[in-house]
């Protein structure tokens, strides 16, 4: 039961390009959404989630590149796997930054790392197609978990209720570079499964996976920044907090989230619908950090 | 319908209710229960990180030459001949030698002279930057350590002395050095005071003593050579010392051209010619198609290859030293000799 075909809307192609960004933390402070840091540990989970999580994506990608009959596609794809590995490693700069403030995230990050390079990792599995078949599971893993982050990058892009509150510069500039990026690149993790496979069972398995693993490593990474944060006492997450910033406009709603699953099921579903790409250039034109990188031309 | 569900009802109920508890109270004996940890962790250990450094002092310390304190807490530590990339406010970035003490983990010192028509980054650092303003640093990196040696001889050209000057003092109590440093005028020559009084150091000043005579430089055997100046004196000192470390001004990228050289891929038996035109990369990929890359400019690290022989010229941004010696990037780094032979 294979399914390809769906048709993008747009057909504006964009060249992916991986664009050499840095940020500095020193002057971000714990709490970078004031006042909030259920929202503000809400979002840090990711950047114990993506450092580990799209090393995995570039891994996984380096080992599909054989398989890609479509130079378009394939040159799509190495752009994507660029975009990966800077976001992976602006991410992981934060980290000893949290450190710094007595937030020390490694007993969560050293069992993300275990999640990703040992339980997802490439397994002792001889050549052929028990190897294959674990490659394609994993490309279409990829496929679902990228309906999120456009999701996300989508959202954040749309976040105005973070500059009203304040929230820190650099922070919100990290994750609207990184968001404009996964909305700009958000057709290739589908694109790519739909060639190497498209099997509808598949998109249905692999989303069940990747939907629990996000949840469940999510609202673990909350509870964890919750409960060691040095500056809150007895500090807990609460699936009604969710609901709370969901309303206020600090973080997704609930609706949006659940709204979004039945999309990526449907059979007629192409990335390309969701999102818009000329929003996220826009941003990557306007981000100090996109835009330093381009002045370098790096 | 006989009531099949009460009694099932209230076993599931219960059994629900006792998992629950037990979950519960497993959640709370350790949080993170049950997933295992991977050992060592590698996330949270960035290559290098950028920093945003306070500047706490711009002063002249000889002609033409200003000397900057970039103020930070706990800094990355270094080692001598490490430099800094500083992002200027233009947005342009360049190399900086750290001068300062390596204990020092509050501050970084860097000392640029003005280059007039050069491209434009030393008279920004000069005219633009003033005390009070932040600048943004990546780094510290070595390209340029000191080696274990029976004794040293260095040659310092001008501000050249900047990554020697931290190597003197760290060189150990009882082993010998000597310094040459050479400039156009004493007056142009930072941190004379520091060195005066010190025979092993041996000061030229261009006007008044003339050009140095590098042939009457004694080097022991088993000496180490480093040299770090202008490319005029770097050249003379390889040509009298070819086993001489050196340490150029501007990046290799932008002097000395690019030479074609033979590259072996071992694992796939292939040796082939990257001409002086052309990438590692773009050689390897004409034969193997399917070699991950994608940035092409030496950022994102997915071209990173094993090298198994050869010396390499690494062009990136990216790598950390330890990286370097058995690693790099093809898409911009090249060989350093003749030959280089990867693992791929």
């Amino acid at each position: 039961m294979s399914n390809k075909s769906p048709r993008p809307v747009e057909c504006g192609h964009v060249p992916l390009q991986a664009r050499n960004v840095s940020f500095a933390w020193e002057d971000t402070p714990l709490h970078w959404v004031p006042g909030d840091p259920f929202a503000t540990h809400t979002i840090n989970v990711l950047h114990m989630l993506l450092p580990a999580g799209e090393r995995w994506f570039v891994h996984v990608y380096k080992q599909v590149l054989p398989l890609i009959r479509d130079e378009r596609l394939r040159a799509d794809v190495v752009g994507f796997i660029g975009q990966e590995a800077v976001h992976s490693q602006a991410h992981d700069e934060v980290l000893p930054h949290l450190r710094k403030l007595g937030l020390d995230p490694t007993p969560y990050t050293a069992q993300v790392d275990w999640f990703f390079e040992k339980l997802l990792g490439d397994r002792t599995l001889p050549p052929g197609r028990a190897r294959r078949w674990w490659l394609l599971e994993r490309v279409a893993l990829i496929a679902a978990i990228e309906h999120y982050t456009a999701f996300l990058g989508d959202w954040v892009l749309n976040a105005g209720e973070l500059d009203r509150r304040g929230a820190d510069p650099t922070m919100l500039d990290l994750l609207r570079w990184h968001g404009a990026e996964e909305v700009e690149h958000r057709s290739v993790a589908f694109d790519l499964f739909l060639h190497v496979d498209g099997g509808y069972a598949r998109r249905v398995r692999t989303w069940a996976t990747a939907f629990t693993a996000i949840v469940f490593l999510w609202q673990r990474g909350a509870r964890f920044f919750m409960a060691n944060d040095p500056t809150l006492h007895e500090g807990r997450a609460r699936l009604r907090d969710f609901h709370i910033a969901g309303r206020r406009g600090t973080l997704p709603t609930t609706g949006a989230m659940l709204r979004s699953v039945p999309r990526y099921l449907s059979r007629g579903y192409h990335p390309s619908q969701e999102g818009s790409t000329a929003q996220a250039l826009a941003y990557l034109a306007s981000s100090p950090a996109a835009s330093a990188a381009e002045r370098e031309g790096r | 319908m006989r009531t099949p569900g009460l009694r099932t009802a209230v076993a599931v109920a219960g059994a629900a209710l006792l998992a629950r508890r037990a979950l519960r109270r497993r959640i709370e004996d350790s949080p993170l229960w049950p997933l295992p940890a991977l050992d060592p962790p590698t996330s949270g250990r960035p290559r290098s990180r950028a920093l945003r450094l306070l500047v706490t002092a711009h002063r002249t310390v000889a002609d033409g030459v200003v000397q900057l304190r970039l103020a930070g807490e706990r800094l990355p530590t270094w080692e001598p001949g490490a430099h800094l990339d500083v992002v200027l406010p233009s947005g342009l970035v360049r190399q900086y030698s750290l001068c300062g003490d390596p204990a020092d983990t509050s501050s970084y010192t860097i000392a640029a002279r003005l280059v007039a028509g050069g491209r434009g980054g030393s008279r920004e650092l000069h005219e633009q930057v003033v005390e009070g303003m932040e600048l943004e640093v990546r780094g510290p990196r070595n390209r340029f350590p000191l080696v274990a040696a029976d004794s040293y001889v260095f040659v310092a050209g001008g501000i050249g002395i900047t990554p020697i000057l931290p190597m003197l003092r760290a060189v150990p109590d009882g082993v010998e050095w000597r310094l040459l440093y050479c400039g156009r005028t004493r007056a142009s020559m930072p941190f004379l005071t520091e060195l005066a009084g010190d025979e092993r150091v041996t000061v030229v000043a261009e006007d008044t003593d003339g050009r140095p005579d590098l042939g009457a430089l004694p080097v022991p055997a088993g000496a180490a050579v480093y040299c770090c100046g202008p490319e005029g004196l770097t050249a003379a000192v390889e040509e009298r010392f070819p086993a001489v470390r050196l340490e150029r001004f501007a990046p290799l990228a932008d002097t000395g051209e690019d030479r074609p050289f033979e590259l072996e891929l071992r694992r796939s038996g292939r040796t082939l010619t990257v001409a002086a035109d052309t990438s590692v990369l773009a050689a390897v990929r004409a034969e193997l198609p399917d070699t991950p890359y994608s940035c092409a400019q030496g950022f994102c690290g997915t071209c990173q290859q094993r090298v198994l022989e050869g010396e390499v010229a690494h062009r990136d941004e990216l790598l950390t030293d330890t990286e370097r010696a058995d690693s790099m990037l093809i898409c911009v780094s090249r060989a350093r000799s003749g030959r280089l032979v990867l693992d791929m």
